[in-house]
């Protein structure tokens, strides 16, 4: 589908040069309740893209649907064509397990296994065979909690429960998980929204690093998290994207009057 | 703002109403918080009483009388072929060994004396000799004090059942036999001490001899059906319906369907068992296997039940996790949630088998209540159950098996109550936090 062809309401540019994940005409229904109502957005490679809105405005819902996470729902229906690198996502030929491998999650709370941190992170890469002896997976664990900023702090204690971190030490083994598969696109579900501040500046710090590296899309409440971190935005009020584009744009200059009503504080 | 009756009060006119129905309110808590405490005395003292009862009932049940005698230990007359072989030592006259010992004591006289000496010392003696000399060979030609098991009506006139007053016609035993009694006493042969029957013997008519260990380990081996049947069928049947079956019409009924299964009766079981394994599939009779199938079925509801609400606990943070990191639907079963249901599952389960080691009903139905002497070899073997087993003795009229009725009782509660704490313990223990 070309890019030119989508009809849509929204504000700005959806399109980005070189799009890790394309969604277009985007409805989604749980029961008889449309939760999102005509959304098309591009994700770029290498980029973070905040979603931002005022409370049920749909965007976790939206960012539940780049990696068919609403499957989980029984209730919930999707319409519309969501691609990756090209190919979509809710063709029936697809397998939605690999897809969760190439498109990883951080949600809002922490939730690591109860298991040890080691086993936390080489989880992902065993069920997906991805390591070939124990001393690769050993590197491959190595590799992802170093990039999650958290090997300085356990390496001496791998065998210990993930549980027993701090709070933001265990969002960032939950993001050193999703990093040890190797995914294209990390979804981030209010990452920081259950931390302390010392702990979500570390996070974010993270996010800026791993941003050279993965396509992060990450829902926050707070504007100004998004100003900080992200190169563009994305605004949803009530399942619709009203507005998108270069996030310093959005925030000084926004196109869209409900746009700068939730900027300037009016509503949400 | 105004008096009226019939509106708001006013602030002042509300606390004074206030203070005088706080008075009332405090009585009714007190009367409430009476009631509360009378209702778990009044329990509490239904519990004491039945737990005295039975234990001062039963405790004597695990003791019993004791001869000891010096037994010439000779080796021609009991082990003629010379080899300790079974055969040899059944062809010897173990009976007539111990019967001399006796009357080298009591010397009985006349043809009845002698009749009514030997039924003094439980028959259960000449085995006794037999095991002893097996063991102690070179014992053989010495003269050894051996002790024995005193026959049940011996027993029952030791511990004041059977009483000297009672005119000799309506005693079970004679004049005679109480003297030969009191000259053993005299001697200090008579002892009083645990009865290595009761846990080691087999059932047994003679009440002396009778004890528990067939039924424990008929009751063990059924158990062990149950469980290998129960709870793999259980647990997947609990994972099946929360995890992969959809919510529809169908798993509702079959949801209603195993709830109200939980509520059947359990000798209903009992007849299902007699009419399909037996009638149509014509197994035998009274096995552990036909058993265990028999409970497996009346505990099965009970695992599912409790498997599904462990299952149902684990929080769904957990699943979201395992997807989010591509893990497949089993995967995610399999990997996580059952290890952290587990627990609640086994708990379950182990609460279902203390329900089924007390369960008499169904196995009577099928059979499990023939009197049965041998320890079963296998679940193929006919045997029978504890429980059963209490119920087949709390028929016989001897006052010993009353006593060891009690004491099997004690047996079978010591198990139920320890296998429900060590289910409590299990709980605690392995309680996590997300």
């Amino acid at each position: 589908m070309s890019t030119a062809e989508v009809k849509t309401n929204t504000m700005g540019n959806i399109h980005v040069d070189d799009a890790r994940m394309t969604a277009r005409m985007v409805d989604v229904f749980y029961g008889d309740k449309k939760a999102i109502d005509n959304v098309s957005l591009d994700i770029g490679s290498k980029e973070v893209i905040s979603l931002i809105g005022p409370s049920g405005c749909g965007k976790s819902t939206f960012l539940r649907c780049l990696n068919r996470m609403n499957d989980t729902i029984d209730s919930c229906r999707v319409m519309g064509t969501i691609a990756l690198d090209g190919q979509d996502i809710y063709d029936p030929s697809v397998d939605v397990v690999p897809l969760r491998a190439r498109v990883g999650m951080v949600f809002q709370k922490p939730n690591p296994f109860p298991k040890s941190i080691y086993d936390n992170v080489a989880y992902g890469p065993r069920i997906h065979g991805l390591a070939y002896d124990k001393a690769h997976l050993d590197a491959i664990v190595e590799e992802a909690l170093q990039r999650a900023g958290l090997w300085a702090e356990v390496n001496d204690r791998l065998t210990q429960s993930g549980t027993g971190l701090s709070g933001g030490q265990q969002q960032r083994l939950c993001i050193a998980r999703a990093i040890a598969v190797s995914p294209e696109v990390i979804l981030m579900d209010e990452p920081c929204s259950a931390l302390d501040p010392i702990a979500t500046a570390k996070v974010e710090e993270l996010i800026n690093e791993l941003s050279a590296e993965y396509s992060i899309v990450i829902v926050t409440h707070s504007m100004q998290q998004a100003a900080r971190i992200s190169q563009r935005t994305a605004y949803f009020h009530l399942g619709r994207l009203i507005e998108v584009g270069q996030t310093k744009d959005v925030f000084t200059n926004p196109l869209n009057q409900q746009t700068e009503a939730y900027i300037s504080g009016k509503i949400g | 703002m105004n008096n009226s009756k019939l509106g708001l009060l006013t602030p002042e006119q509300a606390t004074k109403q206030v203070q005088k129905s706080i008075d009332r309110r405090n009585n009714q808590e007190k009367r409430y918080r009476f009631y509360g405490r009378l209702a778990i005395a009044i329990a509490l003292i239904f519990l004491v009483t039945l737990f005295v009862t039975i234990i001062s009932k039963g405790a004597p049940g695990f003791f019993q009388y004791y001869v000891t005698l010096d037994v010439e230990l000779d080796r021609e007359r009991l082990d003629p072929k010379g080899d300790l072989s079974t055969g040899s030592l059944y062809s010897g006259d173990a009976r007539g060994v111990v019967r001399e010992a006796l009357f080298a004591v009591v010397n009985p006289e006349g043809r009845s004396g002698r009749r009514a000496a030997g039924k003094m010392v439980s028959s259960g003696s000449e085995e006794r000799i037999r095991k002893f000399v097996q063991k102690n060979p070179e014992l053989f030609g010495t003269i050894q004090p051996i002790r024995f098991a005193l026959d049940d009506d011996i027993d029952s006139f030791m511990r004041g059942f059977i009483k000297r007053e009672t005119p000799e016609a309506d005693r079970r035993i004679n004049d005679n036999v109480i003297g030969y009694v009191d000259l053993l006493n005299a001697q200090g042969r008579i002892s009083y001490n645990f009865s290595d029957y009761l846990i080691f013997g087999s059932a047994s008519r003679d009440a002396e001899m009778a004890g528990i260990k067939g039924a424990f380990i008929g009751s063990i081996m059924t158990l062990a059906v149950c469980l290998v049947l129960s709870f793999p069928i259980g647990v997947a049947t609990a994972v099946y319906l929360e995890e992969i079956a959809k919510k529809n019409r169908i798993t509702e009924f079959i949801e209603i369907n195993i709830n109200n299964l939980a509520a059947v009766p359990s000798v209903v079981f009992g007849i299902l068992g007699l009419a399909i394994f037996i009638g149509v599939f014509g197994m035998p009779r009274s096995i552990p296997l036909i058993g265990g199938v028999v409970l497996a079925l009346m505990t099965l509801p009970t695992i599912i039940i409790s498997s599904r609400a462990a299952i149902r606990a684990v929080p769904p943070s957990v699943r979201d996790a395992a997807y989010g990191v591509g893990a497949s639907r089993i995967q995610t079963i399999f990997h996580h949630v059952i290890p952290l249901a587990m627990p609640g599952m086994l708990t379950g389960t182990i609460i279902g088998m203390a329900q089924a080691l007390g369960e008499t009903a169904p196995l009577l139905m099928i059979g499990m209540v023939a009197f049965i002497v041998d320890v079963p070899g296998s679940v193929m073997d006919p045997g029978t159950v504890l429980p059963v087993q209490i119920f087949m003795w709390a028929d016989f009229a001897e006052r010993m098996f009353i006593q060891k009725t009690s004491a099997a009782i004690i047996v079978l509660l010591v198990f139920l109550v320890g296998m429900n704490a060590f289910a409590i313990i299990l709980r605690k223990r392995l309680e996590r936090r997300w």
